[in-house]
């Protein structure tokens, strides 16, 4: 685990929320130090976004100790909005309003003025790569350049932190491109950022340390190494097959085991599985086992990922 | 800083919105444009003559009366005149719907009124058109009470010039007799004058002539006393001395006397005593002695002789005094006119004033104004708070340094700019383009129009709170607003809601606001009349916005 030596710009000590009687968020701790992305990672579900919605001030808790930039975020709501930046998951501006207008309004909500505003909303929009469709209307934007957009309009005012819920769902590889860049852009300047993500490839990427909580609990914390490991996960190899392999398609043989397995393709004839090896070689033994039952069109071998960390520690997937 | 911000922003939000532009702009004034048209015979016809009715006038009289009547109607904007040449044709035009009622002017009939008999006019009307009926009816007889007051004031006119014609002449005779006793009074004191001068004169003459003669009788008088005086003077100092001669001599032989008898007592010594006393010398008489010694009394001359002297002229008679004549100028006054007719009319007062006819854009423009001004605050302020909250800027916002109460207050700032530009537009058409009033005092109206525009401004974040979806937004508001612009009388005139519905009403703002616009605008009252309804209008805001404010916050901000 990596300790943070720096002062935390976002320290969560044992937040805890309560929803009609239903416990979200239990006994969350963890801090965020600046200059550092850390990524908050979990399934549909897990509390993420009422996470960041509690650190964003827009929900309340019922426990625990947050203190953002410095300040308390119970008695000094106003000076940890002033803080930070946030990027909600939902395209948060107004489509009738070109980029520009969108983040000078932004701008000036945060305290900026005049040609100060204007600067701002000009910075952020170059830095997401927007300047040269800046005066038109964002609802005519793709749904890339919108997400870049929103983005854009979270960064304005160079926050201290940077609140990203799912900044890059549905982004195609050149906005994803832009968006990262620009957040590395934050984080060089000194910004600390949390990044709730589903993509695990994406904050495996991006991310400093990450958080994995599932069903309102942490269940993880680190750096996508010390996860991995942690975990105590082995190569993975995903097998794709034209038939479909029965149930017990692996059993009896040494040093693998199923992860998971699903029907495949339009008609569902095929499938996908993900099998845990124990060494390389044990991977020619499944490619014929799967051969000798669903004649195999691809295999894949790979180290394991924070998403198979994910699914050994919580027995379920991040789109689940 | 950040309110202004804000509302920026939802103007530009708005103005980008071209279809909720039209629809504060151009569906108002369609709707008005519509409803006023068409309703404006509701409320007597309209001023533009639109709507006016056809009205057929079958002329068999021919004379003047007919074509006063005739003139009078065309004149009216509400219907349309037209002459058809019988009777006939008029009813055939009532009854195949080509009019809704046709009037005849019979022969004779301004005959018969000249000879004070009584007289009528035809209506030929088509029962289905009850309105229509009702008003062609009421111009008819607002036309004929208006030519019978014609009728009148013109005799009155003619009277009233014969009595002030009476009244010069006997202003004229009166000053002839005024002036006729005049010269009369003056001849007699100059008469008056003369008789007494002469007599004066004539007594100064008389009295000059006997103090003339006074004086030279007094004269002479004493020239022959003093000559008597003297004669007579001479003559007694020639008596007297004689005998004053004696008692000189007898006086002084008296003194020898005693002096000789004092001699002899001497010389007898001692025997004088033996001398008897010598007999006494008589004294002379006083009387004489006085008379002797004193002056001769003067002649007694009458001091005043009383002389007689009578003129033989006659002394001038004083003219007799006239007696006063009795010139004195009677107070003479024309008699009142008799009462002309016995005809009751009946005078409208609108109380406050106001015109006799009403605009139906006076009804239609605020009616359906405040309507759509609900419609667009009510649905702007939820749709736009809905909005705000699906695409996240509500909360993106909500996260940033700004005072919370600022993100509601900017929004609902804005929708009351647009609301109030929305209301000052739609007046500004209804005045330019359907002469609409604005009464006395056109400011004034702000008042109202601000408070319903607060109120609205303020319902709609009731609506943003009670509505938690777009879908569900639409039929609420429209529930809402249609209830409360219908009952409220933004459609029609309150009064022809019933008594209970108008108790509800009350509490409307619409119906507020409505009452306020009637009567600035029709009633033509001043800015106190207005006073009460924004009052209630602000105080229903206020209580809107409280319960906006808590509901919103209850259910969207979460």
């Amino acid at each position: 685990m990596r300790h943070v030596t720096a002062p935390p710009a976002i320290s969560v000590k044992r937040l805890a929320v309560d929803r009609d009687g239903r416990r979200v968020l239990d006994d969350i701790t963890f801090d965020v130090a600046p200059g550092e992305v850390v990524g908050l990672l979990g399934p549909n579900g897990a509390g993420k976004t009422t996470t960041l919605g509690v650190l964003a001030t827009l929900l309340p808790y019922d426990a625990g100790e947050i203190r953002i930039a410095g300040h308390d975020l119970r008695t000094e709501k106003r000076a940890v909005r002033a803080a930070i930046g946030r990027v909600p998951q939902e395209i948060a501006v107004y489509p009738t309003l070109t980029a520009r207008e969108n983040a000078v309004f932004f701008a000036r909500l945060t305290g900026l003025r005049g040609a100060a505003a204007r600067k701002a909303a000009a910075d952020a929009i170059e830095q997401v790569g927007l300047e040269q469709r800046a005066d038109e209307p964002a609802s005519t934007y793709s749904g890339g350049m919108q997400r870049r957009l929103n983005l854009a309009c979270g960064l304005l005012g160079e926050p201290r932190v940077v609140l990203l819920d799912e900044a890059t769902v549905g982004v195609d590889p050149q906005s994803l491109e832009s968006i990262v860049a620009a957040l590395r852009r934050h984080k060089e300047r000194g910004a600390a950022l949390l990044y709730s993500t589903h993509h695990m490839k994406e904050a495996e990427q991006l991310c400093d340390r990450v958080v994995l909580i599932d069903r309102g609990r942490v269940v993880a914390l680190g750096t996508p190494h010390e996860i991995v490991a942690q975990a105590g996960l082995k190569l993975a190899a995903e097998v794709v097959t034209e038939r479909s392999l029965p149930e017990r398609w692996l059993e009896g043989l040494e040093g693998a085991h199923v992860l998971e397995s699903h029907a495949r393709g339009l008609d569902e004839t095929g499938s996908f599985a993900r099998v845990s090896i124990a060494e390389l070689a044990v991977a020619a033994r499944v490619l014929a086992r799967a051969e000798s039952h669903g004649a195999v069109r691809e295999l894949h071998v790979q180290r394991p990922s924070l998403h198979d960390a994910f699914l050994a520690l919580t027995g379920r997937a991040t789109r689940d | 800083m950040s309110l202004g911000v804000i509302v920026a922003k939802d103007l530009r939000l708005l103005f980008r919105d071209r279809v909720a532009l039209a629809f504060i702009a151009l569906a108002p004034i369609v709707v008005i444009s519509v409803a006023g048209f068409s309703l404006a015979s509701l409320y007597g016809g309209g001023r533009t003559g639109q709507t006016a009715y056809d009205l057929p006038i079958v002329d068999e009289d021919g004379g003047d009366l007919a074509r006063q009547i005739t003139e009078r109607l065309a004149n009216d904007a509400s219907v349309r005149v037209r002459t058809v040449a019988s009777r006939e044709e008029a009813q055939r035009l009532v009854a195949t719907q080509a009019a809704g009622s046709a009037l005849v002017i019979p022969r004779g009939t301004a005959a018969a009124l000249a000879a004070g008999e009584p007289a009528r006019v035809l209506l030929y009307t088509d029962p289905v058109k009850y309105l229509e009926r009702l008003n062609v009816r009421l111009r008819v007889l607002q036309a004929r009470d208006a030519l019978a007051d014609a009728e009148r004031e013109r005799v009155a006119q003619n009277i009233a010039q014969q009595r002030e014609s009476l009244r010069a002449e006997l202003d004229k005779l009166g000053a002839a007799i005024r002036a006729a006793r005049s010269e009369l009074d003056t001849a007699k004191r100059e008469s008056q004058e003369l008789g007494e001068r002469a007599a004066r004169a004539y007594d100064a003459e008389v009295a000059r002539i006997r103090a003339d003669v006074e004086k030279q009788i007094d004269q002479q008088v004493r020239a022959l006393s003093t000559q008597v005086q003297n004669e007579l003077s001479a003559r007694v100092e020639n008596l007297r001395a004689p005998a004053r001669s004696y008692l000189d001599a007898l006086s002084q032989a008296r003194a020898d006397f005693e002096k000789w008898f004092a001699e002899l007592q001497r010389l007898a010594a001692r025997r004088a005593a033996d001398i008897p006393p010598p007999p006494k010398f008589p004294e002379p008489p006083p009387d004489l002695v006085r008379a002797l010694d004193s002056p001769l009394p003067p002649l007694d001359v009458p001091a005043h002789l009383d002389i007689r002297i009578e003129p033989r002229a006659p002394k001038p008679v004083a003219p007799p005094n006239l007696p006063d004549v009795a010139l004195d100028v009677p107070t003479l006054d024309v008699p009142a006119a008799p009462p002309l007719g016995a005809a009751l009319n009946v005078e409208e007062v609108f109380v406050g004033g106001g015109a006799k006819t009403i605009n139906s854009f006076d009804q239609q423009v605020p009616g359906f104004s405040v309507t759509f001004l609900l419609l667009g605050l009510l649905l702007g302020v939820s749709l736009g708070l809905l909005d705000e909250r699906d695409w996240g800027t509500f909360d993106r916002i909500r996260a940033m340094p700004i005072a919370p109460r600022n993100v509601l207050l900017g929004k609902l700032a804005a929708r009351f700019i647009v609301g109030m530009a929305q209301m000052i537009l739609l007046f500004a058409v209804g005045y330019f383009f359907f002469g609409m009033s604005l009464g006395p005092q056109p400011w004034a109206l702000l008042l109202p129009i601000g408070s319903i525009v607060f109120a609205g401004t303020a319902f709609g974040l009731i609506i943003a709170g009670v509505a938690r979806t777009r879908d569900s937004v639409l039929p609420l508001g429209a529930i809402v607003i249609m209830s409360m612009a219908a009952i409220g009388g933004c459609w029609w005139p309150i009064d022809l809601e019933p008594r209970w519905m108008r108790t509800v009403a009350l509490a409307l703002p619409t119906t507020w606001a409505m009452e306020s616009f009637n009567d600035l605008m029709i009633r033509l009252r001043g800015v106190e009349a207005t006073v009460k309804p924004t009052a209630v209008l602000v105080a229903y805001g206020l209580l809107y916005l409280a319960i906006g404010l808590w509901l919103f916050r209850r259910r969207v901000a979460r």
